[in-house]
């Protein structure tokens, strides 16, 4: 121990800098997830419940309609935006001119603020004035706009698109990143030998691709399942919980109705499953480290 | 102009049958000057420019002028969408105030509509709140009932309760008390485009009478011009919503809690019965049988509604009074080709009563508070006598006109008597019509759960029914039964 | 290259991707320098028949209410960002440095538990949050949005950097150390240089993540003059209306010093990801 104390100060700012910001929200929704906080009553009036909220939350018919538009928005726009950025990052893995202007472009949605680009996207796709719907008509194709956003059976998947434009560069560049650790030679080797793309593709480029990929799921996963900016902005959970999600859904708690304590116990939950979720990804990322 | 005589002449038939403030105020006639027991545009009209208030001897009475001290403000004000005269008055009052109390530090923020309550809510667990906010209607029940507002009532700051609406002083009361001091007072009214009312073989100047008209109109309108008829929002979340389809349900006799009644107990809930039902089975037919409203009703707030009605493309929809000054803003700034059919737009624009129904013809009766917080949650301590001050000044004849100018109307009544009101009433199309659905103005239930009734659970039931998701029959159990449920959850 | 089917499959795929990239910026910039009233005509003008500057004029400058404000915000933003990103460099380089080369106890609980800021949800935070900065005094100082953002862009810099630090050979430090430098001396010469692609990359990415927050930034400041860009843009809204030329022009501003950063330190954050983390 004595012998690594200085290792410590060199992790020690930014180990307190995340102790503080995160070990004083997590305790205290722990403990407000055991209280029952009507709109009526001061927080420091809250009653002590115990388990109650969990079971509220666990029983709630909303909470079970959201759970599978949780699962459908995170798993599709992790899985889109990862086919779509992987996409982008193989067709730019090869010299050409305007090769860095086409990266800078598509990194574009990335870059711009959640809040801002909701706002535009929510216009480009509005029922009756949605610009994409004025330019399918002005062409032709269409004789009455679109109704993306106020149809149960489509909103999930617009605001899921919306989601994969804004992350499918941040799979682009970790990709592209990744693409570029693949060694030429191995390749050039395998071009020798009478491997065609394909192959080369299947059986060199994916196997180095292993980590990189993981990484990237593993944010993507994280930053979806606590997706609130774009679904909040946009449709607020409508038409009628259509696009409510675990997110939402505790915000809407929180904020809307006022129920701290309520909104805490299906916080709590949510750590549940995204550690549970963490773990076997970071049991998965240390089985990788080790064996390499 | 056509549809403002009628609007007059209904407006004296509800007046007569009014039950919400004649009574009331009938009484305090003799002190303030304002009676509205005859609360028509005439007397509206011939009430402005009567009498002059001296601002800073009114307040000097309550505190004196040289008093020095600290004052931190939270308000929801003007912002780069409202228009120029707003903007000014905004201004001028601030410029004013440090005029008449130069030795009064005021730290104010000002805060957007949709951010500023979860902003306070915050703040007030965190013990940040300022000494004053001034928060609209609907918001103040809840942190009053939390303990999180002084009882601070009209008296407190030099005035008579009796300058004040009867619903506007119920609004601010919480178990017997005054937990505020009204700044601003309004109802909204019903407008339509008398172009497209012609375009479809209606009356141009003859606002729909009742809602079974509106649905009836709507789908002629949309049958015949391929316009949207009626500007729905069915938003949940959002304040619009309850703006818009309460004055429906409450005409169809429905209420949320029995807030329609003459003596509401609050406790009585309506979201199921026969009226609320009818409300919502005519919203139904628009939306889904006839589709003659817009199809983004359930994602809209009333902004996407005004733009399209200044575009042309909605006939007819609730309207707050800012919004009309707003489109003649933008039609003045329009230009080229814009401008003609800007310009167009405005002359088309025709104002009335909101429609009536079987029951009565109800508006939701909206405006502002100014709330002091109480001293052991405000950051920094609390500056009493600067509050009051600074209370007294806001809520008196003069800022509480002027504050409200094409947006409201005076919170202090006296405020219907100046110089500025008469200056309103000469430029400002429409207000006298605006104004005289103040009588028909309902209070939202005065319970600290309002605001997730009115904004949650009542958008939920529409869009519940609008989406086909359950009958109107169903959603409307639904509601009641949530309803419930939060009524007994306290 | 070869010529082919490949290639022009690609050049198509990744032209589709550009149109969909620019789509919504596209449409704000239209948008931006129309008058108000043709910015809610439908459909719409695709090609504004007037266009005019106004609503960036308005917003740049300093001797309007609109600008001045906003010019404020600016500053803030900047300030509150660079901030943001110095101190996460501070931070980070030592902590992913220690995590490469120290092998102490409870290197890995450490190191994975800083990984895990990304699981918490920002919105969940929020009032906890507030509770401890009002306790520490910091509520409405911009030094509260500093403490939190430096928590958003910390779990990946950190990560990142030790891939980084992991490929930078031990024996250069060595050499450097058998020549006389201290440990930190040989830090700050040999690894540091090395490795600033990956700390630029670091960089970019926790200012951006600073300079688009919202929620936070609305939460804990109580003060126009000390308010970022993100808030600002809330004064474009009304109960009723929307200023859309303005909000459209403030948004594209605000995109523009991030997009440009990123265009012209792109290439960095490329190689500190080829280089660091995605290597080992």
């Amino acid at each position: 121990m004595v012998r690594h104390r200085a290792d410590y100060l060199y992790v020690a700012p930014a180990v307190l800098v995340m102790v503080l910001v995160i070990a004083y929200p997590v305790w205290f929704t722990f403990y407000l997830s055991m209280f029952s906080t009507p709109p009526n009553l001061a927080l420091e009036d809250k009653i002590f419940v115990g388990l109650d909220n969990y079971a509220r939350i666990l029983g709630a018919d909303s909470v079970h309609e959201a759970s599978l538009n949780t699962l459908v928005w995170t798993v599709a726009s992790t899985a889109l935006a990862f086919v779509l950025g992987f996409g982008a990052a193989l067709a730019l893995n090869r010299p050409f001119r305007g090769r860095g202007l086409l990266r800078g472009i598509l990194l574009v949605p990335y870059v711009i603020s959640a809040v801002a680009a909701a706002y535009v996207w929510r216009w480009l796709l509005h029922s009756d004035l949605g610009v994409l719907s004025a330019l399918a008509m002005a062409t032709g194709l269409r004789s009455q706009p679109f109704n993306f956003l106020d149809n149960t059976d489509t909103v999930l998947a617009s605001l899921i698109m919306v989601n994969v434009w804004k992350e499918f560069p941040f799979v682009m560049i970790m990709m592209l990143a990744g693409l570029q650790t693949v060694p030429d030679q191995l390749l050039r080797a395998a071009q020798v030998d009478g491997a065609g793309p394909w192959q080369r593709f299947w059986h060199i480029t994916v196997p180095h691709l292993g980590n990189v990929s993981l990484v990237t799921v593993l944010l993507l996963l994280a930053a979806n399942f606590n997706g609130f900016t774009i679904p909040w902005v946009m449709t607020g959970g409508g038409p009628a919980g259509a696009s409510e999600i675990w997110i939402t859904q505790i915000y809407q708690l929180a904020f809307g109705r006022i129920r701290f304590g309520l909104a805490s116990a299906y916080s709590v939950i949510l750590f549940a499953v995204m550690m549970t979720m963490g773990y076997f990804y970071v049991r998965a990322l240390v089985g990788r480290d080790r064996a390499s | 102009m056509a549809g403002y005589r009628i609007g007059r002449r209904e407006l004296l038939a509800g007046a007569a049958t009014a039950a919400l403030l004649p009574g009331a105020l009938a009484a305090q006639g003799n002190k303030t000057g304002v009676d509205a027991s005859t609360w028509t545009p005439d007397y509206i009209n011939k009430l402005a420019g009567t009498a002059d208030y001296d601002t800073a001897a009114e307040c000097a009475k309550v505190v004196p002028l040289d008093y020095k001290g600290r004052l931190t403000y939270w308000y929801w004000g003007v912002n780069q969408a409202s228009t120029e005269i707003e903007r000014k008055m905004e201004a001028d009052f601030f410029a004013a105030f440090a005029k008449t109390y130069p030795n009064i530090e005021l730290v104010k923020q000002n805060l957007d509509y949709n951010a500023m309550l979860d902003k306070l809510r915050t703040a007030s667990i965190g013990k940040s709140a300022p000494m004053v906010a001034r928060l609209p209607i609907l918001w103040g029940s809840e942190f009053a009932a939390k303990g999180q507002l002084m009882a601070f009532g009209p008296t407190d700051v030099g005035y008579s309760e009796d300058e004040f609406w009867p619903g506007a002083l119920k609004s601010v009361t919480w178990k017997g008390k005054r937990y505020g001091v009204p700044t601003n007072n309004e109802t909204m009214a019903f407008i339509w485009n008398a172009a497209i009312f012609k375009e479809a073989g209606l009356d141009p100047d003859k606002a729909p009478a009742s809602w079974d008209d509106v649905v009836a109109y709507s789908k002629q309108i949309k049958d015949k011009t391929g316009k949207n008829g009626y500007g729905m929002v069915a938003r949940v979340n959002a304040g619009n919503t309850p703006f818009r389809f309460m004055p429906q349900l409450w005409a169809y006799g429905g209420g949320a809690l029995d807030e329609a009644e003459a003596s509401p107990t609050y406790t009585k809930i309506m979201l199921n019965s026969p009226g609320a039902k009818a409300a919502l089975q005519a919203s139904y037919d628009m939306y889904v049988r006839d589709k003659s409203v817009p199809v983004s009703a359930l994602t809209n707030t009333q902004t996407e509604n005004q733009d399209p009605f200044i575009a042309g493309q909605i006939a007819m929809m609730i309207s707050h009074p800012s919004e009309y000054a707003l489109m003649i803003e933008r039609a003045r700034k329009a230009t080229g080709a814009d401008k003609q059919v800007a310009d167009n737009v405005v002359a088309n624009m025709r104002y009335g009563l909101i429609p009536r129904g079987p029951a009565r013809r109800a508006v939701v009766f909206g405006g502002s508070n100014a709330h002091v917080f109480n001293p052991n949650i405000v950051e920094g301590g609390m500056d009493l006598q600067a509050v009051k001050a600074f209370v007294a000044f806001m809520t008196g004849p003069e800022w509480s006109i002027k504050l409200a100018w094409n947006i409201s109307n005076p919170g202090n009544v006296r405020g219907f008597r100046t110089k500025w009101m008469r200056e309103r009433l000469d430029t400002i199309r429409f207000l006298d019509v605006s104004t005289s659905m103040l009588p028909n103005g309902i209070p939202f239930p005065v319970l600290p759960q309002s605001a997730e009734i009115m904004n949650i659970i009542v958008p939920n039931m529409l869009q519940n029914t609008l989406t086909r998701k359950m009958t109107p029959d169903q959603a409307a159990e639904n509601a009641a039964k949530e309803l419930r449920a939060l009524i007994n959850d306290l | 290259m070869r010529r082919g089917f490949w290639p022009l499959a690609g050049w198509l795929y990744l032209g589709l991707l550009a149109v969909f990239s620019l789509l919504p910026m596209a449409w704000m910039l239209i948008t931006s320098v129309k008058t108000q009233f043709a910015a809610i005509q439908f459909p719409p003008e695709w090609i504004p028949s007037h266009p005019t500057l106004d609503a960036y004029a308005e917003l740049l400058s300093p001797g309007r209410e609109i600008g001045r404000v906003f010019l404020r915000y600016l500053l803030n933003s900047l300030w509150v960002s660079t901030a943001t990103t110095v101190l996460g460099v501070i931070v980070a380089v030592p902590a992913a440095y220690a995590f490469s080369r120290f092998r102490f106890p409870g290197r890995n609980l450490l190191f994975y538990g800083v990984l895990l800021r990304n699981m918490f949800p920002a919105v969940v935070f929020l009032m906890p949050l507030f509770i401890m900065m009002r306790f520490l005094g910091l509520v409405n100082t911009q030094l509260s949005l500093i403490l939190t953002y430096l928590t958003f862009g910390l779990p990946l810099s950190i990560w990142l950097l030790k891939g980084f630090f992991d490929n930078i050979p031990i024996q250069l430090e060595q050499a450097a150390r058998i020549d006389g430098a201290s440990r930190f001396k040989a830090f700050l010469l040999v690894v540091m240089p090395l490795s600033s692609p990956g700390i630029i990359a670091t960089a970019i990415y926790s200012f951006i993540q600073a300079w688009n927050e919202y929620v936070y930034a609305l939460t804990f400041l109580n003060d126009d003059a000390k308010l970022t860009l993100p808030v600002g843009l809330q004064h474009f809204f009304t109960e009723y209306a929307t200023n859309w030329p303005g909000l459209m022009a403030a948004s594209f501003i605000m995109s523009v010093p991030v997009v440009a950063m990123f265009l012209v330190l792109q290439k960095y954050f490329v190689r500190a990801l080829t280089d660091g983390a995605v290597k080992s």
